[in-house]
């Protein structure tokens, strides 16, 4: 069974000043005792403990800054944690930014191949699934053309059937993405909604409110890096609105 | 640290078709759309050191044939190290777009660089050891040592290369000195010339450079054709271990802090 907990997670980020004195401020400078900092520190989540148990549809809302794709990255280990700690079982999928791993220089089909062997299918299993990928992304003639030369479109669908050619235990989306054609963003649909059915548990960042109420089962409103509430998606939702339009 | 030794071998062993992927991509990618492709990895270095060959040894006035064999064998684990070292200094960095996006075990990206510019540097040395021949270099048993000395040399520069590749995160003035500094240390390593010629007040300096034994590992059995003395051997040993040490020390305490820092 997947699941996922986070106890006191905590992710502090660094931000750097970019910006060079003049000659004048630097001669300045050298009799001041206090320096200017060239950075500052912020937590971009503060103290979070959640459970995630199999079944759970987690829909996560809040405002831009939130720490909402900061948390999903965690969850996908590309940050790691200082303080507190995230165990994760089952295999993720994230669908963060779909081909990122891409190499412009080389053609689609080695490019299912370093970017499935990155996104954690084995050889055997990438063998197996080629064929179904290049033909999903209907690129058959252009499969052994070099990544830099294919269409927005193309590179998308390429990219798309790459990342969901295995069902996942634990599927991570940031906003749902479709990318195409007409004909192409219907097939793309559904085999997201196939996805995210038979996933064991489901983890969007979405501010499309009516997607979430749709799709989700539990709704987790983030602020400032703080859980603010965590509970159903009716009443969570409800109480985010109201307070989106107070304050 | 075993146990985090024992992570970072996992971590390459689950990850190993990434590793290839990454190794092939390094060495084929170079040269798409070039006539020669992957034969510019050998032409490249003749070149060079063809050239080298011909202006040091009239400048020196030595031998042409000898000092090309001496050159050679010198250039072979010179280049390896100094193309480790530079790119190293960029592995993090170029890869941001990765890193950020998706995971991967960080020890991924300066291992096969190393991967890949041995497998480059063991076929180059193969195209060399036949034009070495070919001049008539010495052929005996000592050239058997070579494997030894490559894995050497392997160890030796991944622990550098390491250490290069994460500082450079931190501090990224860095790029550009080593650059300066790898311009510098091969002047001050016997690759063009004998090390007793590098003599009086700088002469310490030869003593010290921990690239000078691993020189010794190749050009001992391709130039002079005996197998190194257990001194080089044993101090080779000591500088592949302790830099390997050293790299993976700073690896292991930084490798999760490189991601804010990109």
């Amino acid at each position: 069974m997947s699941s996922i907990s986070t106890n006191n997670l905590s992710i502090k980020f660094r931000v750097y000043h970019d910006r060079s004195p003049s000659l004048k401020e630097f001669a300045a400078n050298i009799f001041k005792h206090e320096k200017i900092p060239a950075y500052t520190d912020f937590f971009a989540i503060k103290n979070v403990t959640l459970s995630i148990q199999a079944g759970d549809r987690i829909g996560i809302i809040g405002h831009n800054g939130a720490g909402k794709s900061t948390f999903l990255k965690s969850i996908c280990k590309i940050y790691e944690t200082f303080e507190g700690d995230i165990l994760v079982t089952g295999r993720i999928a994230p669908l963060l930014e779909i081909g990122a791993g891409f190499h412009p220089e080389f053609t689609g089909r080695e490019n299912i191949h370093l970017n499935g062997a990155i996104l954690g299918y084995t050889k055997e299993q990438l063998k197996t699934i080629e064929s179904e990928i290049i033909a999903f992304a209907e690129l058959d003639e252009f499969i052994d053309t070099a990544v830099k030369y294919y269409s927005t479109g193309m590179y998308m669908r390429l990219a798309f059937s790459l990342a969901t050619a295995v069902d996942p235990d634990i599927l991570v989306l940031d906003e749902i993405f479709a990318g195409g054609d007409a004909s192409f963003i219907g097939k793309a649909k559904n085999r997201m909604s196939q996805m995210i059915d038979r996933a064991n548990i489901l983890i969007m960042v979405s501010h499309d409110h009516h997607l979430i109420a749709a799709l989700c089962n539990r709704v987790i409103w983030l602020d400032h890096g703080k859980v603010i509430a965590d509970g159903s998606p009716k009443e969570i939702l409800e109480r985010y609105l109201n307070g989106q339009v107070i304050s | 640290m075993i146990k985090h030794l024992t992570i970072i071998t996992r971590q390459l062993l689950t990850y190993q078709y990434v590793l290839r992927q990454l190794v092939s991509q390094q060495i084929v990618l170079r040269y798409r759309r070039t006539i020669l492709g992957y034969l510019w990895t050998l032409v490249n270095p003749l070149m060079m050191m063809s050239i080298m060959a011909v202006v040091f040894s009239t400048l020196f006035k030595a031998d042409l044939v000898s000092f090309a064999i001496f050159l050679f064998a010198g250039m072979i684990p010179w280049n390896f190290f100094n193309s480790m070292v530079a790119q190293s200094s960029t592995s993090f960095i170029q890869n941001e777009g990765l890193i950020k996006k998706i995971y991967i075990p960080k020890i991924v990206f300066p291992f096969s660089t190393a991967v890949a510019l041995i497998i480059d540097s063991m076929l180059s040395f193969v195209a060399l050891f036949i034009i070495i021949l070919a001049i008539g270099g010495p052929l005996s048993w000592a050239v058997l040592f070579l494997p030894i000395s490559f894995l050497l040399l392997f160890i030796f520069s991944l622990g550098v290369g390491l250490t290069v590749s994460i500082l450079t995160v931190f501090f990224r003035d860095l790029q550009y000195v080593v650059g300066i500094a790898l311009q510098g240390l091969f002047f001050l390593t016997p690759v063009l010339y004998k090390p007793e010629s590098l003599g009086g007040r700088v002469a310490w300096i030869i003593q010290i450079n921990p690239i000078v034994p691993f020189i010794d590992l190749f050009r001992t059995p391709l130039y002079l054709g005996h197998l190194p003395s257990v001194q080089t051997i044993s101090s080779a040993c000591l500088f592949a271990f302790f830099s390997l040490g050293i790299g993976l020390l700073i690896f292991i305490k930084q490798e999760k802090s490189i991601v804010f820092r990109l």
